[in-house]
């Protein structure tokens, strides 16, 4: 992994451009925001009907999609990658562990524009990065509801 | 020089298939709800904002996890 020279910003500029309706979550958010956590991977939450505007936009940084769009439709994720490994969930809506349902329109609607240089992404409000890491519920995504309990801390300070 | 082994494949995955499991509700829920000692709490704070004012901008900081993770990872090797 990582063996070629990747332009984070100009990725993000190109998934901008694009006009793809997707959601940057997982801990690339938490790093945004503030919170100096370890990740490899990137992990974006994308409206289905535009599997293929995304796959357009990261072509030139020959990241292949592990399925067709129709595929990834049904199964509800797919993955781009070369030296990078982007993780996408393509569902409408997915449950959290504890039976809530979350809607990406939603989160969507509630979603916070970050600059990246000239770039802008797009993240999930706080809380519903929480609710996001409550769906995945794995030990790791339990710390990271805990940190970003503490951050939130931080911002009423 | 220590004698040190590598674990082998299947205990790594093993491991990697119990870090990656999902937790149930409640399980999910005490480890969220664990008790957070003060002094716990003042690190986690102190830490936010020395990641904050250390790297102000989005881009910094992403700029910083793509060198931490590289760091890591050639730890690792």
């Amino acid at each position: 992994m990582r063996g070629s020279a990747f332009d984070e910003l100009s990725f993000f500029a190109a998934i901008q451009g694009s006009g793809a309706r997707a959601l940057l979550i997982g801990r690339r958010a938490l790093v945004i925001l503030g919170l100096p956590v370890l990740t490899a991977d990137y992990d974006f939450w994308l409206h289905s009907e535009d599997i293929e505007k995304l796959n357009e936009a990261t072509r030139p940084f020959d990241l292949e999609p592990n399925r067709s769009p129709d595929d990834a439709r049904r199964s509800g994720r797919y993955v781009l990658e070369n030296d990078e490994h982007i993780d996408v969930l393509v569902s409408d809506s997915r449950t959290t562990v504890d039976g809530v349902k979350v809607r990406f329109e939603d989160l969507w609607s509630r979603r916070v524009s970050v600059d990246i240089g000239s770039a802008k992404v797009f993240i999930p409000s706080i809380d519903d990065l929480i609710l996001t890491k409550r769906i995945a519920a794995r030990p790791k995504d339990a710390e990271d509801i805990r940190l970003l309990e503490r951050l939130k801390e931080a911002q009423d300070e | 020089m220590s004698d040190q082994r590598l674990p082998s494949a299947s205990a790594v995955e093993a491991a990697t298939r119990f870090s990656n499991r999902r937790l149930t509700a409640d399980e999910l829920q005490a480890y969220v709800d664990a008790p957070v000692s003060e002094a716990e709490r003042q690190e986690a704070l102190r830490l936010i904002r020395w990641f904050k004012t250390r790297y102000p901008t989005p881009a910094e900081r992403l700029s910083y996890a793509q060198r931490a993770y590289a760091r890591w990872n050639a730890q690792q090797r």
